[in-house]
């Protein structure tokens, strides 16, 4: 509406400076006429020439995929007319925060081929001259800058609320200094060889305090059978278990 | 020269021996060959010739172990060399045997830790793929193949392409092999007396963790579809030679015959132990362990395979949504193939402009995808995992099970060699045994973890404890029957229980298991001859799947040394016996150990 308007007023102004000896009278009809049909022309011609600009697979267009019902389930809120101002709104946002120069408005954003998947094509154009689409490249930039922000207008994600052909960057893996595994793998085997130690210590305790009560009262009664040494003879046998007197049948 | 029996550690009750038997023989064969072969051949009606061969080779084979062992209170070597003295080359034999096996097997149990240490992380580093270095998508090795698979081959074994290639040691992987064997020797230390009470927990707590996860199996979403799958007998099945054949091997090789970890843990019986019960409930806990386990297995799968069969539904929902621009509660995941067929007759050339973009999803055929072996248990296991609520208890819980049917199974290996080789002489004068068989099977078995040490480690697997233990079996049979007669070893087992030999027993070892010994032997050897050229699955980065390759001339050599180190001790120790009866004088006997008056 803003272009015709202005469209308007330069031939009102064209008008009138061509005969300052005009007959008012009979052409101000006329220039009335005129203007509203030129108010006519640009009604209609004004959206026609953004619906050339928009378009599908438009050269310097974007297809957006939104999928509320994947992303919100229950709580999803209706997709309609305010939905795409407001996107609109966000676009223009971004645009503005990337071209810090330039004030970007929501007419700038051209939304068509809306669909009840919900998808739709946009594409944006320059504040100064509304027939100069901006590149691609610079659109793609500007998304990714703000991405984060127009996602979480619109409380989706990366994967619900798709821009075809501008790739989400993926969150960079985290690489602790020492990897987790590590640590618990040094908290096991710290344990383990306390337990060796352990049970090293021990073992040689237990020796310590056997010698010890060998030397004090001398060999014992077992080892002394078992080595054959019995009354302080040597015996050269081989120790009969037939004749233990254990259990002859241990149960399970 | 064997030391006599003078003052042999025992364990403190009967109770440990049986743990520490069931503790061997139930690892992780149960967990992941029996589902898989369950499947295979026919899913319930597997369990006939199952539990046949059991009755027919299992029980009988494992009695006739562990008669020896306690009658003979030595390890392997010792034992058979009493029993005859050409034939010590048994216990050789069996000896090689077992140090095979704990070179390679105890790398499964770095495996398992190094899973379990990266467990506790708030998302599971097999969950996702890792972004490659520009931020723009996910890794392209990774994106071909799945995250987990992309975990297990390049961030746990980073695999080479092919066993040609080597590489460096993995770090990360040495790291846990070490601490494995530490583990093992803590265990094994102080001999019966320290595995005696390691045994209560690594027997009983892999039950408890089956039982959870059964519970939490069962109520999955999606769980029924493996169980019924894997039940419905397809009898057709039994009618093909392998099953039969698969069924005797499984049974073998699952209650650990041939290693001499049977006779060491029973040698450390007291001389009048039960053994006979002991014998029958070891084998039926093991047995029933593996079908237990297959009920778990199977209802991991299903859950699996329906995830897969509703992610595929739901891309294909997508796709045709995003294609078509229709509303979004329009395709729901039940109607997405009657909007398929609708679709393409209302609008037949965009549909056709979808192309292979649009996949089939078949739930049959998710199920039929069935896996053994690390593959099953590293990787379509932690794909199950990773999907479930509060994954990382579940991974935790998992991998602590795996640790502890493997380090009970490996227990069982390292006693096999040390048990014979403390009881002969010369050895025992060096001051820790234990120690040092640790220590060389640690160093050897970094070579595991390079970067082709996968390769080598399968065919340790496939080559390295088959056809031998095969062979040391039926020589055992053999020598015990007919050698050293039927009606000795009765007389034997009788002064030991106090009853006679079963007409069971008899039959058995006397008749039936020596011919399926043989028939076995046969058909593996006929398999080889007909199977060509040995080959392996390479890791190929580029297509993120196994590919088959054949075995470089070098790696099929050592294949064949591997073979032929363990089966040539028998001949050989026989040749080196009769040559030094034969080089003896008259007078000068060596001392055998009388069997028939102890």
């Amino acid at each position: 509406m803003h272009c015709c308007s202005h469209i308007i007023l330069l031939f009102g102004q064209a008008i009138c400076t061509v005969g300052d000896n005009c007959y008012r009278a009979v052409t101000f009809l006329k220039e009335g006429m005129l203007v509203w049909i030129l108010f006519l022309l640009c009604q209609v011609g004004a959206p026609a020439l953004a619906q050339d600009l928009c378009q599908r697979d438009a050269p310097n267009g974007y297809k957006v995929r939104i999928s509320l019902k994947t992303a919100l389930g229950e709580d999803a809120y209706e997709w309609n007319q305010s939905e795409m101002f407001f996107f609109q709104a966000t676009m223009a946002f971004a645009m503005r925060r990337h071209f810090q120069m330039e004030t970007y408005n929501v007419d700038n954003i051209i939304l068509c081929v809306q669909t009840s998947r919900v998808s739709f094509w946009f594409v944006v154009t320059s504040p100064d001259n509304t027939t100069m689409l901006i590149p691609k490249a610079d659109v793609e930039k500007a998304v990714r800058m703000s991405r984060h922000r127009i996602n979480n207008a619109f409380l989706l994600s990366d994967r619900t609320l798709e821009f075809l052909g501008i790739y989400p960057t993926l969150a960079a893996t985290v690489n602790p200094d020492t990897p987790p595994w590590l640590i618990v793998f040094g908290v096991v085997i710290g344990a383990v060889c306390a337990g060796i130690i352990a049970l090293l210590v021990s073992s040689l305790l237990q020796k310590r305090r056997k010698e010890k009560g060998m030397t004090e009262d001398g060999q014992d009664e077992e080892d002394m059978q078992v080595k054959g040494v019995e009354n302080g003879i040597n015996l050269d046998g081989t120790y009969n278990r037939g004749f233990t007197d254990d259990d002859r049948f241990t149960k399970l | 020269l064997i030391e006599t029996d003078a003052a042999r550690a025992e364990w403190d009750n009967p109770m440990q021996f049986v743990l520490a038997c069931v503790s061997y023989a139930v690892g992780l064969g149960n967990v992941w060959r029996f589902p898989y072969l369950c499947q295979m051949h026919g899913g319930g009606g597997f369990l006939i010739p199952y539990m046949l061969m059991l009755v027919l080779l299992g029980v009988p084979l494992f009695y006739m172990e562990l008669a020896i062992g306690q009658k003979m209170r030595l390890g392997s070597i010792g034992a058979w060399r009493a029993i005859s003295p050409y034939l010590g080359g048994v216990g050789m034999a069996s000896v090689v045997t077992s140090m095979y096996l704990c070179l390679y097997y105890n790398v499964i149990n770095a495996w398992s830790f190094w899973y379990l240490f990266h467990s506790f992380q708030s998302i599971l580093p097999w969950a996702e793929c890792p972004a490659n270095s520009n931020l723009t998508g996910p890794v392209e090795e990774c994106e071909r193949a799945t995250p987990t698979q992309y975990f297990f081959y390049r961030e746990t074994l980073d695999i080479s392409g092919s066993i040609e290639e080597n590489g460096g040691i993995h770090m990360g992987q040495a790291l846990c092999l070490l601490l494995a064997w530490i583990i093992v020797y803590l265990f094994i230390v102080k001999g019966v007396k320290s595995t005696g009470k390691v045994v209560y927990f690594t027997a009983t707590f892999p039950y408890l963790v089956l039982i959870i996860y059964l519970i939490r199996g069962v109520t999955l979403h999606g769980a029924i579809n493996g169980v019924k799958y894997m039940f419905t007998p397809k009898m057709e099945q039994l009618a093909k030679p392998t099953t039969w054949i698969n069924a005797a091997t499984q049974i073998f090789f699952s209650l650990g015959l041939g290693f001499g970890s049977l006779i060491a843990f029973a040698s450390y019986n007291q001389y009048n132990n039960n053994f006979e019960k002991q014998a029958i409930v070891v084998s039926m806990v093991n047995s029933g362990t593996s079908i237990f386990a297959s009920i778990v297995t199977f209802s991991i799968y299903g859950f699996k395979a329906t995830f897969n069969y509703e992610s595929c539904l739901e891309r294909v929902r997508l796709l045709l949504l995003n294609t078509f621009d229709l509303a979004e509660d329009t395709i729901s995941l039940e109607n997405v193939n009657h909007w398929i067929a609708e679709l393409n007759r209302t609008h037949p050339e965009q549909f056709a402009s979808l192309g292979g973009r649009l996949e089939t999803c078949d739930l049959e055929a998710e199920l039929d995808t069935a896996v053994e072996g690390t593959g099953l248990a590293f990787i379509v296991y932690s794909e199950a995992i990773k999907n479930m609520p509060v994954s990382q208890l579940w991974s935790v819980l998992y991998f602590i099970m795996l640790l502890l049917l493997g380090m009970g199974s490996m227990l069982g290996n390292v006693i096999a060699v040390i048990t014979p080789l403390s009881d002969l002489k010369f050895i025992s004068v060096l001051s820790y045994p234990v120690g040092l068989v640790c220590l060389f099977c640690l160093l050897l078995g970094l070579g595991f973890t390079t970067r082709s040490g996968n390769y080598w480690f399968t065919m340790f697997n496939d080559y390295g404890a088959t056809f031998s233990l095969l062979f040391i079996v039926l020589i055992e049979v053999i020598t015990v029957c007919y050698i050293y007669g039927i009606k000795r070893f009765e007389k034997d087992v009788e002064d030991m229980l106090g009853h006679r030999l079963n007409w069971y027993w008899k039959i058995m070892l006397a008749g039936v298991s020596p011919i399926l010994l043989i028939a076995l032997f046969i058909f593996y050897i006929v398999n080889y001859i007909q199977g060509g050229t040995p080959t392996y699955q390479a890791w190929n980065k580029e297509l993120g799947k196994s590919v088959v390759t054949e075995y470089p001339p070098y790696a099929q050599a050592f294949i064949g040394l591997l073979l032929a180190s363990s089966v040539c001790c028998i001949p050989l120790t026989a040749l080196y016996t009769y040559c030094k009866k034969r080089n003896l004088a008259s007078g000068k006997r060596e001392r055998t150990v009388s069997t028939v008056s102890l």
